[in-house]
């Protein structure tokens, strides 16, 4: 069969075609696949034929565009948001508590270590900071501040907006340093256990100091330092899945791994939001008494361990 | 042939083919980008100036913004605008699963928040060296999140058949040299005009005559083929 007759043949379905690829709106064409089919072989009998470069090309856009159309309509998952949250994320983390206890050792393990070796030998705090470091720390937490955790006059949605800007985005670093072997991932969950170590125990040597510090950490610390453990975890995996990719090629381990884990960045990140929020507007206040502050951060701290320990349990998997 | 092309073979017997797009071109998508994200952050960092005057509540919202826009821009634009952003859709270039589909949430979000390690140690080393390796030039979070960079499919206009006289062809050729026939008549209007009267004096086997004349004769002949 010569080309123009061919051409002349197939029209009208390309142009509807056409007219069907030209329609962004999401269509109820019931005759998607039946159409696909016919032009896919239309562009088979070109291209067997050796029609023209020009018109097989065209054809081949238009099998492409139509077969984007037709197997790349997002599924309709109602919810999927809230059952990765509520469901998914607390079980993850959960399967993966092997890491969890090696990020909470590599955090809270070195804070105490370093905590109570400045404690007991305050001289120690020097070899991590210069005194003009700690003294400015020791003046954002004195009692007799406005704001408490700051260094001037700063206001409540300047540092909110700091916290989400240099907090998630320290997450997502953590997270994406984790795929080297998980060592970077692990570095960062260090040097930051170790700065809030020496910190916490230099402050805490006088009273009234400690009282304001801890007063203002420990409500956001529940969300906060729990959103950095995680999307640690979530680095982690990644970078020994590299390591010990098991039966599948290292790429498809990868591939899916992340796919595994990703509720778990996801929800590090929310959590690491929702503590700036707390930090910028709640903490900081020296209008709330500590005790109050006290009684709100156990709850936190309550709701965060009774979360992951016993949320999404006895649901079936997705 | 060497083909930088990547077949997939869609089950139903179709194959489809799509370019990888190599490092340099990326580079420039990201550069563009990256000028165009720091222009809006200036822009939206005067406005909020002239709007809120020099606050503490507008260095907040400004530093959300430059929160949002630095980590979110990207994911956005690749999963609501196709799998492009600004940069890549100057440059031809489209984000897509290694399907050949779209990208979803996740994709995206992986293989943007994976930038930050392909950046180690300096200057996107990993990523080049990791792109440089692989041969559909995929950086490390381009195989995290199984998405590939390739070249957006052009869309050119069809044109119909030759018309005009035709003419039978002296001895019969293959599907691929007709194929070449048709090709050079189809791009000949592309060409400058010596280039095309030295291809249709290379011609000379086929056609017996020489310039312009042989020239209209590989008309006659594609017009003889196709119609």
């Amino acid at each position: 069969m010569k080309q123009a007759l061919f051409e002349a043949q197939h029209e009208a379905l390309w142009q509807r075609v056409a007219t069907l690829l030209a329609d962004k709106q999401p269509s109820n064409e019931t005759q998607l696949p039946a159409l696909y089919r016919q032009l896919c072989q239309s562009m088979a009998l070109a291209r067997q034929r050796g029609y023209s470069p020009l018109l097989t090309e065209h054809l081949h856009g238009l099998v492409l565009a139509m077969h984007r159309k037709l197997y790349g309509t997002p599924l309709e998952r109602p919810m999927t948001l809230r059952r990765w949250l509520g469901v998914e994320f607390p079980r993850r983390v959960r399967q993966e508590w092997r890491l969890v206890l090696l990020v909470c050792l590599a955090f809270w393990g070195v804070a105490a270590a370093v905590g109570l070796l400045v404690w007991f030998q305050p001289h120690w705090a020097y070899s991590w900071m210069d005194w003009q470091e700690l003294t400015r720390y020791e003046a954002m937490y004195s009692p007799s501040k406005e704001h408490i955790g700051r260094d001037g006059s700063d206001d409540d949605v300047m540092m909110f907006g700091f916290y989400i800007w240099n907090n998630v985005s320290i997450c997502f670093r953590t997270f994406a340093g984790g795929l080297f072997g998980g060592i970077p991932a692990l570095f960062s969950l260090v040097f930051n256990g170790m700065h809030f170590g020496v910190i916490a125990a230099w402050l805490s040597r006088d009273p009234a100091v400690a009282e304001v510090f801890w007063s203002f950490v420990i409500t956001h610390a529940s969300f906060e330092i729990t959103g950095l453990l995680l999307s640690g975890v979530a680095g982690l995996r990644l970078g020994l899945t590299l390591i010990r990719p098991g039966r599948l090629s290292r790429r498809h381990a990868l591939i899916s791994a992340s796919r595994h884990i990703f509720p778990v960045l996801v929800g590090a990140a929310l959590l690491t939001a929702l503590a700036a929020f707390f930090e910028g507007f709640w903490s900081a206040s020296s209008l709330i008494p500590p005790t109050t502050k006290f009684i709100v951060g156990g709850i936190c701290w309550a709701l965060v361990i009774g979360f992951f320990v016993f949320a999404g349990r006895g649901q079936h998997e997705a | 042939m060497l083909d930088g092309r990547l077949a997939l073979l869609t089950p139903e017997g179709i194959r489809l083919s799509l370019t990888p797009a190599g490092p340099v071109r990326r580079a420039f998508a990201w550069t563009i980008d990256f000028v165009l994200w720091l222009i809006a952050v200036f822009v939206i960092a005067i406005a909020i100036r002239f709007a809120m005057g020099d606050s503490n509540l507008g260095e907040g919202l400004f530093l959300v913004v430059l929160f949002l826009s630095y980590w979110g821009y990207p994911i956005l634009c690749e999963v609501y605008a196709g799998g492009k952003t600004l940069g890549k859709r100057w440059m031809g270039l489209e984000v897509v699963r290694e399907d050949g589909l779209p990208v979803g949430w996740r994709e995206s979000s992986l293989r943007n928040l994976l930038l930050v390690a392909d950046f180690l140690p300096m200057m996107y080393a990993t990523g080049l060296l990791c792109m440089l390796f692989d041969h559909r030039f995929r950086r490390l979070g381009d195989l995290v999140a199984g998405t590939l960079v390739i070249y957006s499919p052009k869309t050119r206009a069809r044109k119909a058949a030759q018309s005009g006289e035709a003419h039978p062809l002296p001895f019969p050729l293959t599907p691929e040299q007709q194929r070449a026939l048709i090709d050079l008549v189809e791009r000949a209007e592309h060409l400058p005009p010596s280039r095309c009267l030295e291809l249709a004096d290379l011609a000379e086997p086929l056609t017996g005559l020489r310039g312009e004349a042989s020239l209209a004769r590989l008309r006659a002949y594609v017009a003889g083929l196709t119609r």
